[in-house]
């Protein structure tokens, strides 16, 4: 077990070269580059638009700014300077993490909590009344956009009067000191974003959970569970649920990277301090080493939860072996 | 009645002195305050309380001329100061810093005599720091938002000199017309605060350090200025807070009251209109500016008796420039392009342009009729003329035009053929990010199909159609440019043989940057010369005769063609006081006048 883990480390590094080739490829397939936008501003002299591409190195040839990139990294551990805040990208990404963190990992826990539960009161109770209202429910949350959830949740507070709209405090309370009246603020706020971000995650885990426990019901052994007069409780859940819950193991690893990135549009639409609409921002402005350090995060969340899945599947599945 | 409003504040001014002259009133303003212009207030103000206003993106910086960014030079113009400022309803320039200034008589040495002022650091504003940031900062070329080419005059930049700690002296290398208004954009950065991380300043340091100063991780009190307010409190990506400015003294109500009134102004940080205007229904936001979209809708909430007003003021402020529509002049297609050269053709284009639907639909009404481009408000440079030249929407007009043209439908598939016998077709590019101008964009190709011309529609990422512009890569295109009340400040777009002159860029040679004359038409030259001429020139009347010529040469030959100009329109809540509409229609409300009712 752990020659694979160390094994598989190993290849990680390699992996994130290859990631970093592509991405920075693409970054440079599109037309114009942060320092096009001076050519266009009558503001800017043609003197300065020249003097300004050349002092953030855009007039190199792009093999050229990779290689200066990656030497910082490797050299320095300098991920290099926003060209549009002047600073280094790794703090203008540090300032954003502490808020997403907390969103996008309060979304995830909430749909957890939410689906596998009710996944598996469907599973048990198939065809019943509430198997059908849930499963619907389950259909809508999935074909609903997040974004569009957003704003109509918004726009029913706001009818409702509410003046908790956007944000995740309310403008009186970004800089107050913490205390209780604060952290009531923000779960005021908090839950908008929970519901709208975790509802389609909700779906689709609770289809996944619902589907996996019918089949495993099926089993041989559930049904030897039950003959050899094992109590119902512990037939679901200690010999069919913990079978059942396998692949959404797998799942959580697949979704560590959306703690930084899968919130954009969403966020955008609530307006949330956190990194979805500063990394979309990044890209419409081609503001290029922020978005390839942050494309590079996602990269390493994403390798990291493969091989966290891949660890906790053994810890779930003694059946499974990598040696 | 404006003038006798004004006439009336004037007076109330003279008592204010008297006040301040007789009683404890200014005790706590400077020896030889100015008073702000009475236009800019309804009522004296009451002292305290916070006004929150909101911008749509971070500041990028707190570097006022380290980076290119709306947000940072709306927050930094709170904190900072010029030594000349633009009236903010009139644009007429008034003393800022500087409380008086001489021209010599040959018109190159302007003396300015400062202001006592202190730095919100409590440390004396002096000449020393006007000289260090015009060499240093303005003149920097290595600056990102340098102003280098606005004090180069003939290929000389203007020079700057201490006389005593409170005169300064600036050399003209010519006499230079628009130079008091370039001035009231440079705002007085401290010495003492970035002398040491400024190249030029500090030998050690590589040249662009100065760019990475005053970033938003700056501990805020090392940023310090002589405006109203002080930075305080920066949350990334929620909101910015400014206080009051302790050691602000030097501008006073018409009353002799001390501003700013309220002690607080608070930039929220929104980056979607939508939430922007959820929060101000809120009440979260205390004034907002709005688009043609959303203006009915909270109209008719303030109608039903909501707590706030809704103004569509005059269009005073010249950015954006009317939207236009240009020709390439030097596209690839030889039809194409004899064609877009043909006056005819652009007059028979702007006959087809249908001004009146377009204010009507795209901008819900709130829209005027363009000037070319100088806006009918601005008084000093407008030319009436021009409105009188302005071709109506005639599209009988136009079809007889392109029949002059040899432009028939030969083959009666209903679109016209070029002499060739291809059909008239070109691509028109539009900003699909801008929603009015891709509303204008499919207008237009309903109305020239019906002409018998083909436009086949190109719309991309607003970002984008810049780039494609000055690349030259289109055929047609609708843009707007940031611009700026005196044509001086924006010849880089108007005057031909310039980097921005884009519908016809063969006008300058793109290695050397320097006009080619050859290729330019007469009217061009004529144009070419005006701006000079108005460089130069210092007297008011002459420079607007040589702008009044320039714009009738617009509207004639139409190198581009002006549609529209959208108001300025803005939602205020009841409980803020000094954001109004004065009798001109011109909107009026600043941070440093508004207080809480």
């Amino acid at each position: 077990m752990s020659q694979y883990v160390i094994r598989r480390l190993l290849a990680m590094p390699g992996f994130m070269v290859l990631i970093s080739i592509v991405a920075f490829a693409v970054i440079q397939a599109q037309p114009g580059d942060f320092g096009s936008q001076y050519f266009s501003n009558p503001r800017v002299s043609y003197e300065t638009a020249l003097q300004m591409r050349a002092q953030l190195g855009l007039d190199q040839p792009a093999w050229k700014q990779y290689l200066i990139w990656v030497k910082g990294i490797v050299t320095r551990g300098d991920f290099g300077y926003s060209f549009a805040y002047k600073r280094p990208v790794a703090d203008l990404i540090w300032e954003r993490l502490a808020w997403t963190v907390v969103v996008s990992g309060a979304s995830l826990l909430f749909s957890w909590v939410v689906a596998i539960p009710i996944g598996i009161y469907a599973a048990v109770r198939k065809y019943s009344f509430l198997d059908y209202a849930l499963t619907f429910l389950g259909f809508i949350g999935l074909s609903i956009p997040n974004f569009f959830l957003a704003l109509v949740l918004m726009y029913l507070l706001l009818q409702a009067g509410a003046t908790s709209v956007g944000g995740l405090f309310s403008p009186e309370m970004v800089g107050a000191p913490w205390s209780w009246a604060k952290v009531v603020d923000l779960a005021k706020h908090l839950w908008v974003p929970v519901v709208a971000i975790g509802t389609s995650g909700t779906a689709s885990l609770l289809r996944l959970m619902r589907a996996n426990l019918l089949d495993v019901l099926q089993m041989p052994y559930v049904m030897t569970a039950r003959s050899k007069g094992l109590a119902e409780r512990v037939v679901i859940w200690k010999h069919a649920v913990r079978n059942a819950i396998n692949p959404l193991v797998s799942l959580l690893g697949m979704q560590l990277p959306e703690l930084l990135s899968g919130t954009i549009v969403t966020a955008i639409v609530l307006n949330l301090p956190t990194m979805g609409p500063f990394f979309y921002d990044a890209l419409i402005n081609q503001d290029q080493y922020l978005v390839m350090t942050f494309l590079m995060m996602s990269a390493l969340l994403m390798l990291l939860g493969n091989l966290l899945a891949d660890i906790l599947l053994v810890w779930v599945d003694p059946t499974i072996r990598y040696d | 009645m404006a003038r006798a409003a004004r006439r009336l504040g004037w007076a109330a001014l003279a008592v204010g002195v008297l006040l301040v002259l007789g009683g404890p009133a200014g005790a706590q303003t400077a020896a030889d305050p100015k008073v702000v212009d009475p236009i800019l207030f309804e009522a004296p103000g009451v002292p305290g309380g916070t006004l929150t206003l909101s911008v749509l993106s971070s500041p990028r910086s707190f570097n006022y001329y380290g980076v290119i960014d709306n947000v940072t030079y709306e927050i930094m113009g709170q904190v900072l100061s010029p030594l000349v400022e633009e009236n903010p309803v009139t644009f007429e320039l008034e003393p800022g810093l500087a409380s008086s200034w001489e021209v010599s008589e040959d018109g190159r040495t302007v003396t300015f005599h400062l202001r006592p002022v202190r730095w919100s650091d409590g440390e004396p504003f002096t000449a020393d720091d006007v000289v260090f940031t015009m060499e240093h900062v303005v003149l920097n070329p290595y600056a990102e938002g340098n102003e280098r080419a606005r004090y180069t005059i003939g290929g000389e930049l203007v020079r700057w000199e201490k006389v005593d700690d409170q005169t300064v002296r600036a050399i003209l290398p010519q006499p230079y017309g628009a130079f008091f208004r370039v001035l009231a954009h440079a705002l007085i950065l401290p010495e003492h605060r970035l002398a040491h991380l400024t190249e030029g300043a500090n030998p050690n340091l590589e040249p662009g350090s100065f760019n990475r100063a005053w970033t938003t991780d700056t501990p805020l009190d090392q940023i310090v200025g002589t405006g109203p307010f002080r930075l305080s409190r920066y949350d990334p990506d929620q909101r910015v807070v400014l206080t009051r400015n302790p050691y602000f003294d030097w501008k006073v109500d018409p009353w002799g009251n001390p501003l700013p009134y309220v002690d607080e102004l608070v930039y929220l940080i929104v980056q979607n209109p939508q939430v922007q205007l959820a929060q101000f229904q809120a009440g979260a936001i205390d004034v907002l500016t709005l688009n043609a979209a959303d203006f009915p809708g909270l109209k008719s909430q303030e109608v039903a008796g909501a707590p706030f007003r809704v103004f569509a003021g005059n269009p005073v402020t010249p950015t954006p420039s009317p939207p236009h529509w240009a020709f390439n002049w030097d596209v690839d297609d030889p039809e194409l392009r004899a064609l877009f050269r043909d006056q005819r053709f652009r007059a028979a284009m702007e006959h087809l342009l249908d001004r009146e639907r377009i204010i009507d639909q795209v901008y819900n009404t709130l829209a005027i009729l363009p000037g070319t481009p100088v806006l009918p408000s601005n008084r000093a440079f407008y030319n009436p003329e021009v409105a009188e030249i302005r071709r109506p929407y005639d599209p009988a007009r136009a079809q007889a035009i392109l029949d002059e043209l040899g432009l028939l439908d030969v083959d009666g598939d209903g679109i016209r053929e070029l002499p060739s016998g291809r059909d008239l077709e070109f691509t028109l590019t539009a900003s699909v990010t801008d929603q009015a101008m891709s509303d204008i964009a499919a207008l237009l190709r309903e109305e020239l199909l019906e002409a018998g011309i083909r436009v086949h529609l190109q719309l991309l990422a607003g970002n984008l159609v810049g780039d494609r512009a000055v690349a030259g890569e289109f055929q047609s295109i609708l843009h707007a440019f940031g611009n700026q009340p005196d044509p001086q400040l924006r010849k880089a777009i108007w005057q031909p043989g310039q980097p921005l002159y884009y519908w016809h860029g063969s006008t300058m040679d793109r290695t050397t940057q320097e006009p080619v004359f050859e290729a330019m038409v007469d009217w061009e030259r004529r144009v070419w010369e005006l701006f000079e001429l108005g460089q130069t020139a210092m007297d008011p009347a002459e420079r607007k005769a040589y702008y009044d010529e320039w714009q009738a040469i617009y509207a004639r030959e139409l190198p581009v063609i002006f549609i529209a100009k959208g108001m300025n329109l803005r939602a205020v809540q009841n409980s803020v006081g000094n954001y109004f509409q004065t009798e001109d229609g011109v909107l009026a409300g600043t941070p440093y006048t508004a207080y809480r009712k």
